[in-house]
């Protein structure tokens, strides 16, 4: 089994791998600099780990037209110690979490699965799988996922083969993550064990693509989503530039914003940027909204009328009586002013 | 009990399910414990939310459980509550291993569809570890399922789960007359606490329901004489018709005196025109 704490065989989610200086291709830009830009466009977050994220980005993703989000099941930074760990969490991704996200016009969904690094722990991946059957099937679990390989273990395997068979029997999508070291090999062996369990491909939403991976992925028929995140992935020039060259067939685009140095608006930012470079709105609905959506609706858990059009955050709405807006409490409220009333 | 209850249950599922519907909750194998579980996990994929309307009276419908009642609900909801029942003929040890476990993995939608049926579940005390966790709880929807309209907190929470009930309904402005037997169980210390949670709201400048003040009517003492005064020169009227109310109900001097002052619905009171029925809509 391998050892989740060495940095030498299983480095951390966002340790640089290159060990050459990188320029960090992430593009700073202030939201009064580019909101004009995106004006009108609803964007789709499909992958972003809100559990790590404050309710300030909430707010700010919502400012910024982001209408809905899927939240994938993931590595919380720290092992897992016990089952209950993974009740808890899971519980949060279809419950707490949903509802916290709806309290800003939010709507979230979330993929369940078993993270590849913590199917190296055998024990308890085998009583995880147990208890997989009890969410994935609830509403609002729009596939199975993130699941795939990280170190390439006979376990990572192992788990990621049976929850393809879940995905199956349960008929949903799934949402691959692909290894950040020997990627490409991870993402081919990913993709041949899939169409080897009779997976569609097109069921299948291959994640964390670059430039090396991403022809191979949409020339099988998956689809190929491109996380935008500083340093260890994706840049969004460069995303740019794939658009450009792919076009925007089976594209999507994500943030996969979580506890590390990632950044929650990187589809908005993304999108102002295709706008700079003149990319159609079209092209760019399809990469940050449309296919998302395409690919995960197959769950049948998944209708764009829950969003497309807003939905009420009103405090007084009795549906969802809470504590993010305690007593009455304003979804937005003047953060430079003195007064806390 | 457990039989008698499904068939209940299972009659108004009947019509209110289209032909699919109905083939759906046919097919799951009820003896086969894992099946039920996903069954009660997966019922969203396969019924609507078709809301429940019954004609029996509230609290009519399972005689051996007074006040339980599934008006409103949506069929989901009732479909969970009646696969539930499925398991009160299991041994209690495998009974209470299985609820939990659909405790521990439940989203927001199933923890209201369990604690909806807390009344129809044997061994009552098992469940009030959770049942007073589910009032602590933030979502709304939860803490509905167990206070109001669920006569398990009635029969079975202790006084100091009761009155954290009673209380945390009002901190959320939530309507106190669907808790079950709110009038039946007013006692000394929940008294208390609202006084110094209504001391509390007007200190803030804040408002509180008239119908409160029935859960304080058996205990005013002259001591209270200052709330009073307040309340008659409330700009709602509900409130100056429960402060005559708390007057008629005291036979203390100085609080009649008071009352004199303020006489505006004392003989339509005493002719029994307004009572603290007037107040509260019957769950």
């Amino acid at each position: 089994m391998c050892d989740q704490n060495s940095s030498t065989n299983n480095p951390s989610h966002f340790e640089n791998q290159n060990t050459s200086k990188e320029i960090p291709t992430h593009v700073d830009l202030r939201w009064d600099e580019y909101k004009e830009s995106i004006k009108g466009f609803k964007f789709f977050d499909p992958h972003i780990h809100m559990v790590s994220r404050t309710t300030d980005d909430y707010q700010n993703m919502a400012q910024a037209g982001i209408v809905a989000v899927i939240e994938p099941a993931f590595w919380v930074g720290q092992p897992r110690t016990g089952l209950s760990s993974f009740k808890d969490y899971y519980s949060s991704l279809v419950g707490w979490e949903r509802f916290r996200s709806s309290q800003f016009g939010i709507k979230h969904y979330c993929t369940i699965g078993l993270n590849s690094r913590e199917a190296n722990n055998e024990r308890l991946a085998e009583e995880v799988m147990e208890i997989l059957p009890l969410y994935i099937y609830k509403e609002g679990v729009v596939g199975i996922g993130e699941i795939g390989f990280d170190d390439q273990t006979d376990l990572e395997e192992k788990y990621y083969r049976l929850q393809l068979e879940l995905a199956k029997e349960a008929k949903l999508p799934v949402q691959i993550h692909t290894p950040h070291r020997d990627k490409k090999r991870g993402t081919e062996r990913s993709m041949a064990i899939a169409l080897e369990h009779g997976l569609d491909p097109s069921w299948v939403v291959v994640d964390h693509n670059n430039e090396e991976t991403v022809k191979s992925v949409l020339d099988q028929g998956f689809y190929a989503a491109f996380t935008i995140y500083p340093f260890t992935k994706m840049g969004n020039k460069r995303m740019v530039s794939i658009v450009e060259e792919y076009g925007s067939e089976r594209i999507m685009i994500n943030s996969s914003a979580d506890w590390g140095i990632s950044d929650p608006l990187a589809i908005p930012k993304t999108a102002a940027l295709m706008v700079s470079r003149g990319i159609s709105h079209e092209v760019i609905r399809k990469v940050t909204y449309e296919n998302a959506i395409e690919a995960f609706a197959k769950s049948g858990q998944l209708d764009v009328s829950d969003f497309e059009n807003g939905f009420s955050a009103d405090p007084s709405d009795k549906f969802h009586g809470n504590s993010v807006l305690r007593g009455g409490q304003q979804p937005k409220w003047n953060q430079n002013s003195l007064f806390i009333d | 009990m457990s039989q008698s209850v499904s068939l209940s249950l299972f009659s108004i599922l009947k019509s209110h399910t289209t032909k699919e519907e109905m083939e759906w909750l046919d097919s799951i194998p009820k003896m086969h414990l894992e099946s039920v579980m996903t069954a009660f996990v997966k019922a969203p994929r396969h019924l609507s939310k078709t809301i429940i309307q019954t004609p029996i009276g509230i609290g009519d419908l399972i005689p051996e459980v007074p006040g339980f009642t599934v008006q409103d609900w949506n069929l989901v909801r009732l479909s969970r509550v009646w696969l539930l029942s499925f398991f009160a003929q299991l041994p209690k040890e495998q009974l209470v291993q299985k609820i939990e476990t659909l405790f521990d993995t439940a989203e927001l939608n199933e923890l209201v569809a369990l604690f909806s049926a807390l009344p129809i579940l044997p061994y009552p005390d098992v469940w009030l570890p959770r049942a007073t966790d589910a009032v602590r709880s933030n979502m709304g929807f939860v803490f509905d399922s167990i206070a109001l309209c669920n006569p398990y907190p009635f029969f079975h929470f202790p006084e100091l789960a009761w009155n954290q009930l009673v209380l945390k309904t009002i901190f959320n402005s939530k309507p106190i007359a669907l808790i079950y037997g709110i009038s039946q169980r007013k006692n000394k210390n929940l008294s208390e606490s609202i006084f110094d949670f209504i001391r509390e709201r007007w200190a803030a400048g804040r408002d509180i329901p008239s119908n409160v003040w029935l859960l304080v009517s058996p205990y005013i003492s002259e001591t209270h004489l200052p709330f009073l005064k307040r309340l008659f020169l409330s700009q709602k009227e509900e409130d100056v018709m429960a402060a005559s109310l708390l007057c008629s109900e005291s036979s203390l001097e100085p609080i009649q005196d008071l009352f004199n002052e303020h006489p505006k619905y004392k003989d339509e009171i005493q002719k029994g025109k307004w009572n603290w029925s007037n107040f509260m809509t019957v769950c």
